[in-house]
């Protein structure tokens, strides 16, 4: 009695379980990252199209205390394909111009460019892709930033949807 | 004048003639931006601490004479195609601005569809609705006034009705400095008078103020409130704030807080066409929460200890569930959050702290229309 109850639960179990793995893969192959604003050539990005950047990666410690390989591709990579004024071009008034970075849920958190840039900074910021080789789970990927040398996780933004490139205007 | 134009007009080249059209119309643009911009400013006040992340449309500034006209219309059943309910019906002050019901009746005696939200520090919200499909609230009031489900009236419709009554045409014209009354400006003035429902008197925000002394319950369902658990620390916690925190209780966020496993409502995804936002709704404002059950996008938990129940011990799985609500416990190794019957209260007696009573009673929000038969 017990025991046929028990694998009928389990079986309802492993179909949600398939249903959800099912579903991940899905969502993440169709979700897009969007980046506008003052850029040269607006882009949305969908996981299949990073493959085509160069791959960089970083073992750093999360959330949970535990140190995990994040890969994906190096973040000023991505502006530079969009136009964004980097490199010799930042300068001047660009100085004033920033990254509002944000997530599926609303979440948002803002960069500098100079941060960013690697003519400012050897810390390499990533648009991670993967997680000890595997792809970000749901409710953290498909795209999540990792910023190595900020102490505090708070800006490492997970489900990123959208980042606007914009001059700080007061 | 027309006899002034005509004679003027007459045996002119067609440039001259243009520039004069245009001289006109600019004299007449100039007197109406100044007629406007003549207007006394509506000071909005709230507290330093709940920040100025906020923008007014350039094209409708806060000024007095538009706040009482959309004070009118918000309590005006003339904007209902059957003259029979106004936002009010819906949105009632003493309720902090919902009506109590799980779905409202609209003009024609249909449900709406979702619950009825409050109306409070609408300022600070960039995304209306329960799937923020609604990017500002001049857009927002379309759906409620020509919606079949409520008000259910064409814009073109209520500015005819509104045209047709001794009572606006002037209050128009002071308020927007133009004879006829638009579309538009009916968007305006309700917009303007709801930028001013700001709730900031409760005794949370006395607390924050220093002007209040919580009692040792309301302390520690704050306390509850603001932790996540981490019980191998020996913290316990009910991680509300992570989603609801802040001095205004409210962040502008969307999650899937484990209502369904299987869900009816597609909620944001509706609007964003990403299968990740299933079921993900806007996190609501916890302002005058004990004033506003029943809870929920549609309603479902007629009672605070119901949402509380839910929290603690009835998260449903699904693909969109927030990570917030996964893996939290207060216990190590603990299925659910697992708080007492005791935190739940303290948790209460904190939510309590949120009701706003001079919000509730304050003259300037209520219906300025003479009631005839009280
Ligand atoms: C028949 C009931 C009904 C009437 C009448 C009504 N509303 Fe609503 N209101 C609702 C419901 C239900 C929602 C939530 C709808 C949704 O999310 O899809 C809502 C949501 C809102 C919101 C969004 C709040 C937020 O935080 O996003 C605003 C603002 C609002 N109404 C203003 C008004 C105004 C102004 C009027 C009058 C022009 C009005 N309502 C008339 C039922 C009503
Ligand atoms: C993962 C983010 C998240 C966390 C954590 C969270 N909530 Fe919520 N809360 C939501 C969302 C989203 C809704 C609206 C859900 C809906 O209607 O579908 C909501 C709705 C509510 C409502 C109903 C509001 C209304 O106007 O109907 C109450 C009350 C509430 N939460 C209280 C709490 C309390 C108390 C806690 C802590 C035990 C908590 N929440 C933790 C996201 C969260």
């Amino acid at each position: 009695m017990f025991k046929t109850k028990f694998s009928k639960q389990s079986i309802a179990a492993s179909l949600l379980l398939l249903l959800c793995a099912a579903f991940s893969s899905f969502a993440q192959n169709t979700a897009t990252l969007s980046i506008t604003g003052e850029v040269t050539t607006p882009l949305e990005l969908k996981l299949a199209d990073l493959a085509s950047f160069k791959q960089v990666s970083h073992k750093v410690k999360d959330r949970d205390g535990k140190e995990h390989e994040f890969s994906g591709v190096a973040l000023i990579e991505i502006l530079e394909k969009a136009g964004v004024t980097t490199g010799s071009k930042l300068r001047g008034e660009n100085l004033a111009k920033y990254l509002l970075i944000s997530a599926a849920d609303g979440y948002e958190v803002l960069y500098s460019l100079a941060e960013i840039d690697p003519d400012f900074t050897d810390q390499v910021i990533l648009l991670a892709t993967t997680k000890d080789g595997q792809p970000l789970a749901n409710g953290e990927g498909p795209f999540r930033i990792i910023t190595p040398n900020d102490k505090k996780p708070a800006r490492w933004i997970r489900e990123v949807r959208s980042i606007k490139v914009a001059f700080a205007k007061i | 004048m027309r006899k002034l134009l005509r004679t003027v007009l007459k045996d002119r080249s067609g440039w001259f003639k243009i520039s004069m059209v245009c001289a006109v119309f600019i004299c007449c643009g100039l007197i109406q931006s100044f007629q406007v911009d003549n207007q006394e400013t509506y000071v909005l006040q709230y507290p330093a601490n709940f920040g100025a992340r906020f923008v007014i449309p350039a094209d409708n500034p806060t000024t007095k004479d538009g706040v009482y006209l959309g004070r009118l219309l918000f309590y005006e059943k003339a904007l209902s195609a059957k003259n029979n309910i106004s936002c009010e019906s819906c949105h009632q002050q003493k309720l902090a601005f919902t009506d109590g019901k799980a779905f409202s009746t609209g003009t024609d005696g249909s449900l709406t569809a979702r619950n009825s939200m409050s109306l409070a520090n609408l300022l600070w919200v960039r995304n209306f609705f329960w799937d923020g499909r609604s990017p500002g609230l001049e857009d927002q009031a379309r759906f409620p006034l020509t919606d079949p489900h409520e008000m259910g009236q064409p814009l073109s419709e209520s500015a005819k009705k509104i045209n047709n009554t001794a009572l606006y045409p002037p209050l128009f014209k002071k308020a927007f400095g133009s004879t006829v009354i638009t579309e538009g400006q009916i968007l305006k003035a309700l917009s303007q008078f709801e930028r001013t429902l700001i709730s900031a008197g409760s005794n949370y925000d006395g607390y924050l103020a220093g002007n209040y002394k919580p009692t040792a319950q309301e302390l520690r369902g704050l306390q509850l409130f603001e932790s996540g658990p981490d019980p191998k620390n020996g913290v316990r916690g009910a991680n509300c704030g992570h989603c609801h925190g802040g001095v205004k209780t409210f962040k502008e966020l969307f999650h899937n807080n484990g209502l369904d496993s299987l869900v009816t409502d597609m909620g944001r995804e509706q609007f964003t066409g990403q299968s990740t936002d299933r079921a993900r709704f806007r996190v609501p404002t916890l302002r005058n929460i004990m004033l506003t059950a029943p809870y929920m996008h549609d309603g479902r938990f007629s009672t605070i200890e119901q949402v509380l129940d839910h929290y603690n011990e009835h998260i449903r799985q699904s693909p969109t569930l927030s990570s917030f609500l996964q893996d939290i416990s207060n216990e190590i190794g603990g299925k659910n959050l697992a708080l007492t019957r005791g935190e739940k209260a303290d948790l209460i007696a904190f939510l309590g702290m949120l009701t706003d009573s001079s919000f509730i009673s304050n003259p300037a929000f209520s219906n300025p229309h003479p009631v005839l038969n009280p």
